[in-house]
């Protein structure tokens, strides 16, 4: 693979990357940003008790499917773990932060 | 990467491009295998089980991945994509473009530890969207290679992924990178897609959340899926009505999309049988036109789902809508009893039609790289389909898979394995072998 002047620092590399994706940068900024607020707010409500994904979606005025994404997500990478059943639907709480 | 020499490039890393692969590497022909996403395995290595005999897909298929990866006469490229294919006197001159991974993957041991690290959270298309990978990730668990990539698209350039890798695998100073490669022959195993769900507009053309396409429920039902088990995407109710709509981009001159899938009344079965395993209470019903069963084994499979207690009806479905809980409303002419009605359920999944893979390759009605002509169907077209099916029209280039036509997974095997002797039979008439072989693994 060819590489640029590796005499650049690890800074300039990446500044000189931001400026060669800024629409990219621009768009992943909105994307942390979103997902910032969103982790927070689910995170705080699964904390209080085991939930599901349509009483998020109430709790928090975020799309049930956007919910359900997203928790998928926190799932996959430890941050909440399902806790039973509430009828239809799983229920969701916190991971235990070690 | 330097300049190759070998003996037959195949184009596409899924079952049919592996085993065609395998093959001609276990003859002892040098190899080099190029696929455009950062893992080999294809769309069979996104699927729950097979049909007739409910194998495990990841089980037959991560062998053949890892058998590819450390068979000492196949060149594995992934993350790449032809750029252009010139003939010459003996051989083909192919030009490769090597995309950046930002990863070297000589350092890089796939621990993930800059997966967890990085704070951007992307949708994952292994599980068509609705699970989740981050901007830097290693694709799936059993991705061949096990190394990480990071998508330029999501990426904020923070550097918090070098910071942790363990081994300074992180190179954010990779540029693309275009070699050649002098190939005698070529395999072409460039696999398929959906027609998409936009085109069809009476069945709500992509836009309601719990109508969904059968590669979706795929990944419901594998293990390693994005719930983890059967849920709707709308709200994350587990289903208790789930209907399949069959023909749903097949037979349908509205899409110039006038053949038969061939595979979609299997994997709906197979799809339902699976279901009433997971979801014992729900209740499974299958609107087709007619059922076709042609393989070995598949009726059998067939009476099974019926004896199980899933439903066929026979009708077509015109129209889908949902009402204010976002439950399916399917709009049905049965046929047996003449008859129009309305039924709801929880989960509607779309038996959508195979076309060819939207491969840059194959875009645009002829191959542009390949210079390959296409059938009227869009697949490569075949001159002599009875006697020669793998055969194209132009000397040395080969074609194996969904490539061809719309084919199941056995007939991908037995097809790649065609390919892999037509292949081979033509590169020893030219007599144009590359010098350095190393020894046949069964010679």
């Amino acid at each position: 693979m060819t590489v640029q002047n590796k005499t650049l620092s690890r800074g300039e590399i990446l500044k000189h990357l931001r400026t060669q994706h800024p629409q990219a940068v621009e768009r992943a900024q909105a994307l942390l940003k979103e997902q910032k607020h969103m982790q927070q707010e689910l995170c705080a409500f699964f904390r209080e008790k085991p939930r599901t994904v349509p009483e998020a979606a109430q709790a928090t005025g975020i799309p049930a499917s956007k919910v359900l994404w997203f928790v998928a997500a926190m799932k996959k990478y430890g941050i909440v773990v399902e806790a039973g059943m509430c009828g239809d639907y799983p229920l969701y709480k916190k991971a235990e932060e070690n | 990467m330097d300049n190759l020499r070998i003996d037959a490039l195949i184009i596409g890393g899924g079952i049919a491009g592996m085993q065609s692969a395998l093959d001609l590497a276990d003859q002892g022909f040098q190899v080099a295998l190029v696929e455009r996403e950062p893992s080999i395995g294809g769309r069979m290595i996104t699927l729950s089980k097979v049909f007739p005999t409910l194998d495990c897909c990841s089980c037959i298929t991560t062998p053949k991945m890892s058998a590819v990866a450390h068979h000492p006469n196949i060149h594995l490229l992934t993350y790449c994509e032809v750029q252009s294919v010139r003939e010459h006197g003996t051989g083909f001159d192919i030009s490769i473009l090597q995309k950046p991974r930002y990863v070297d993957v000589s350092k890089c041991t796939g621990c993930r530890d800059c997966e967890y690290e990085c704070p951007i959270t992307v949708p994952s298309p292994f599980d068509r969207n609705l699970g989740a990978y981050r901007a830097i990730r290693v694709p799936f668990s059993t991705a061949v290679p096990q190394k990480a990539v990071l998508d330029p698209e999501y990426c904020l350039w923070c550097g918090k992924c070098e910071q942790v890798c363990p081994v300074e695998a992180i190179d954010f100073t990779q540029q693309p990178e275009t070699f050649n490669i002098e190939a005698a022959s070529i395999v072409m195993a460039t696999g398929f897609d959906l027609t998409p769900m936009e085109t069809k507009k009476e069945y709500g053309a992509g836009k309601l959340h719990n109508v969904i396409d059968p590669l979706m429920m795929e990944r419901f039902l594998a293990p390693t899926g994005p719930y983890g088990r059967v849920l709707r995407p709308g709200d994350g109710k587990e289903p208790t009505s789930i209907a399949y709509v069959q023909c749903a981009g097949s037979r349908d001159e509205t899409l110039n999309i006038t053949y038969c899938s061939r595979v979609c009344c299997m994997y709906a079965i197979k799809q339902a049988m699976l279901i009433s395993g997971a979801l014992p209470m729900a209740e499974i019903t299958i609107y087709y036109m007619d059922i076709r069963t042609f393989g070995k084994g598949y009726e059998q499979f067939y009476q099974n789902a019926k004896a199980m207690g899933v439903e066929f009806v026979r009708g077509k479905v015109a129209s889908i809508k949902e009402d204010s809980d976002q439950n399916p409303i399917v709009k049905v002419e049965m046929t047996d009893i003449g008859e129009i009605v309305e039924r709801t359920h929880d989960l509607v999944v779309l038996s959508q039609g195979i076309i060819p893979a939207s491969s840059p390759i194959l875009r645009g009605g002829s191959t542009q790289a390949v210079s390959l002509p296409l059938g009227s169907d869009g697949f490569i077209y075949v001159p002599a389909p009875d006697s020669a099916p793998c055969v194209t029209e132009r000397a040395g280039i080969f074609v194996t898979g969904t490539a061809m036509g719309p084919m199941d997974i056995v007939d991908s095997i037995i097809s790649a394995s065609a390919a892999a002797a037509e292949a081979s039979a033509y590169i020893r008439e030219n007599g144009n072998r590359v010098e350095a072989h190393k020894e046949a693994l069964y010679a």
